[in-house]
């Protein structure tokens, strides 16, 4: 060993990101004025911007850009590719996936990936201008993989969630920390993946961890501050409204689930944020928490100022199947009623009065269905679940659902829904076993069918709820949907295919083959008069639960920005 | 069935080119921060000579916070370290006997890899672990009764 005086100094170890070439470590200050008014008109005053989450607060994914239409799509071409790759040893090695939706704002983009990463480019050149990693413990219990929906721009600063369940802000211009509040319990199971939303001087954001029987939440803070203003519990104290859908012997509410993993539509109208909750627990066992298990599976509309819920519809009671309802509440109008629209898991497409939530019309959406039905006046009747023990069961749709959490779109042009389905069965066999923090709580061994699977695209039409084209694709459909004013719809698939639709008639016009599988949701923008599509691309996550035929699928960390030749 | 591994077996694990060419992940001491009066926890890791590891292999944080870290390589060959931080990772180049010092920041509760990038070390054994006890803060837990851990 060297004495003392024979070691060379070493010095102070570096930030990582200082010796990335071409680093630049700033932003022009464009999120300074971004605020809720700003947001309240993203897509009619800023079309070129991105602005939140599903690019507005009715979550249509629905772009006013037309630059790039029906006719000239064919011409469409990478401008600029954005690549992150991985160092070290991460959680979640296997299972990390590119799943957010950039954020675009006068020409920046913020985008967040896997393990804790958020970036701001330059959306012009793909250039990187800053980088925030948040470290993340290596065994943070993580049901679906390591993966990061998003961010929420406002105010100056970029907000995004940790898989250790913290939500913080950064500085939109150096990517330095300005706040950081811990909102979940990892030694309870819970984590966060959910991209914020922003409401008035408030970020809106949900908890992760509904295989682990954690009571599900949602949570606002100051977006100045990040002081609490509430949290809104998904599942109710026996002696509060909707706990008589408990058990009343034992602690089944407190392991309930109701998880809110994706983020809320908002109407300010009627100043109500949508919620969509996740599966009860245990998944699959329900005979450990008899009755209608409220407010899992839901659409719950919560008053955004006080965190009270307001109204609610649940679409599969006391679900055994683990079909949670964590996809988007698309809020839209027809025939002068405020509507929203829903595709769930369970095979279904609601169309409800988002003002009470009652039912408008619900129809099926994919082929095969057998674990129950669900009549026209909502009635539900379950057939097939796993109710025995050890005797395997099998059911249409699988636990991943007919669709996953990957979006839908709108288009108010067309009046159609676009929605990615995936037309996978699973076996599940029920194993009752005993609750600890912390530890997968399925009752259940599930296995998901890897033969005889097969995915598409559909446009519904709400109003009749009848399909109008579909695109039949090998492949589960497990991305989301983007809807432009071109009269086009853009979409991955597993293999990696980006592929652009005429949106009134399904005819495939265009597609690139991106190297990895699509599991996030594409925006649109523009800088100088240009008009990108954005996607980000890297297959993973919880793949065996989708789709296992494609657990082989090569991973990626990319982000393609296609364009028009200039 | 497998039989039990005898002490050949398990010595062999434990040092570079034995029983495998390098040395099983995982391995080393382990040892507990000392907390200052400053409010930070303090530490030194060293990679001894010829046994790529770091030591202690496992660092043990009471609690989430701040780490003011010393890293010396005694070895008789350069590493270096990619260390967890909030915000970015750190990065360290350590020539043969060298001496540096870190400032991490890392929520707890929860563990976090480190590693040397060159030359797969990292394949080598040279990966460390540092581990962050404690609990989360009352207002990030959920309003249900105790429940049972494993």
């Amino acid at each position: 060993m060297a004495t003392e005086t024979e070691y060379v100094d070493a010095g102070e170890a570096v930030d990582f990101r200082n010796l990335s070439p071409g680093y630049i470590g700033s932003a022009p200050p464009v999120a300074k004025g971004v605020n809720y008014d700003r947001i309240l008109e993203a897509r009619e005053a800023e079309p070129h911007n991105w602005l939140t989450y599903y690019g507005a607060y009715d979550g249509q994914r629905y772009s006013l850009l037309d630059q790039i239409n029906t006719s000239n799509v064919k011409d469409l071409r990478p401008a600029w590719v954005f690549q992150c790759g991985s160092v070290g040893m991460h959680s979640g090695a296997s299972t990390y996936s590119f799943e957010a939706s950039p954020l675009v704002v006068d020409g920046i983009m913020y985008v967040t990936g896997w393990d804790g990463w958020v970036w701001a480019l330059d959306a012009k050149t793909g250039a990187e201008l800053w980088r925030y990693h948040r470290a993340s413990p290596y065994d943070v219990r993580l049901c679906c993989g390591n993966v990061n929906r998003g961010c929420a721009v406002a105010a100056g600063k970029v907000f995004m969630t940790t898989l250790n369940a913290h939500v913080i802000a950064l500085d939109a211009t150096t990517g330095q920390l300005i706040w950081d509040q811990p909102y979940g319990d990892v030694r309870a199971g819970e984590s966060a993946t959910v991209a914020p939303l922003i409401v008035k001087d408030m970020v809106i954001v949900g908890s992760s961890g509904g295989e682990f029987g954690v009571r599900g939440h949602a949570d606002a803070f100051k977006l100045e501050t990040g002081e609490r203003v509430w949290r809104c519990y998904m599942i109710p104290k026996p002696d509060e409204p909707g706990g008589d859908s408990w058990p009343a012997e034992g602690e089944p509410w407190a392991r309930g689930g109701a998880n809110c993993w994706t983020t809320p539509t908002f109407d300010q109208e009627l100043n109500l944020l949508y919620f969509n909750t996740g599966n009860p627990c245990p998944d699959f066992d329900g005979g450990v928490r008899e009755g209608d298990n409220l407010f899992t599976n839901c659409v719950v509309a919560v008053d955004p100022d006080t965190g009270e819920k307001k109204a609610h519809y649940q679409y599969t009671p006391h679900d055994v199947w683990d079909y949670d309802s964590t996809m988007e509440n698309i809020l839209f109008e027809m025939d002068g009623r405020k509507c929203s629209g829903h595709f769930d898991k369970n095979g279904y497409f609601f169309v409800l009065d988002r003002t009470d939530c009652s039912l408008i019309r619900v129809v099926p959406f994919v082929d095969r269905i057998t674990w129950g039905e669900i009549d026209s006046n909502g009635k539900v009747t379950p057939r097939v679940f796993p109710d025995k023990e050890g005797e395997p069961v099998h059911f249409w749709p699988g636990p991943a659902g007919a669709k996953e959490w990957t979006h839908a779109a709108y288009s108010p042009k067309t009046g159609l829904f676009y929605a990615p389905v995936q037309d996978v069965g699973a076996t599940a066999t029920r194993r009752r076993r005993e609750f600890k923090e912390s530890i997968p709580y399925w009752g259940a061994g599930v296995a998901v069918d890897t033969e005889d699977v097969s995915g598409y695209l559909s446009a519904v039409d709400p109003a009749t709820g009848q399909e109008k084209w579909r695109f039949r694709n090998e492949h589960p459909m497990t991305a989301s949907v983007l809807a432009t004013a071109g009269d086009l719809v853009f979409t991955g698939d597993p293999a990696g295919i980006f592929r652009g639709f005429n949106a009134s008639s399904g005819e495939l016009l265009w597609q690139f083959t991106c190297g990895s599988g699509h599991h996030s949701s594409p925006c649109s923008y523009s800088v100088d008069g240009r008009q990108y599509i954005a996607v980000p691309v890297g297959y993973g996550a919880w793949t065996e639960g989708f789709y296992p035929g494609a657990l082989a699928q090569a991973g990626g960390s990319a982000l393609f920005a296609f364009a028009l030749p200039e | 069935m497998a039989a039990t591994a005898d002490k050949t077996v398990i010595e062999g694990l434990a040092k570079q080119n034995g029983v495998t060419l390098g040395r099983i992940l995982g391995r080393g001491n382990v040892e507990v921060a000392e907390e200052g009066s400053d409010g930070k926890m303090h530490a030194t890791v060293r990679i001894p000579l010829d046994e790529l590891v770091f030591d202690p292999g496992v660092l043990v944080l009471p609690h989430g916070g701040v780490l003011e870290l010393e890293i010396v390589n005694d070895d008789n060959n350069s590493h270096c370290a990619v260390l967890p931080c909030n915000g970015d990772a750190k990065f360290i180049w350590l020539v043969n006997f060298s001496k540096g010092r870190a400032t991490l920041e890392l929520d707890g509760p929860g563990y976090y890899w480190y590693g040397s990038r060159t030359g797969n070390d990292e394949g080598g054994g040279l990966t460390g672990t540092i581990v962050v006890g404690g609990e989360v803060p009352d207002e990030a837990k959920l309003d249900r009764p105790p429940q049972p851990r494993p």
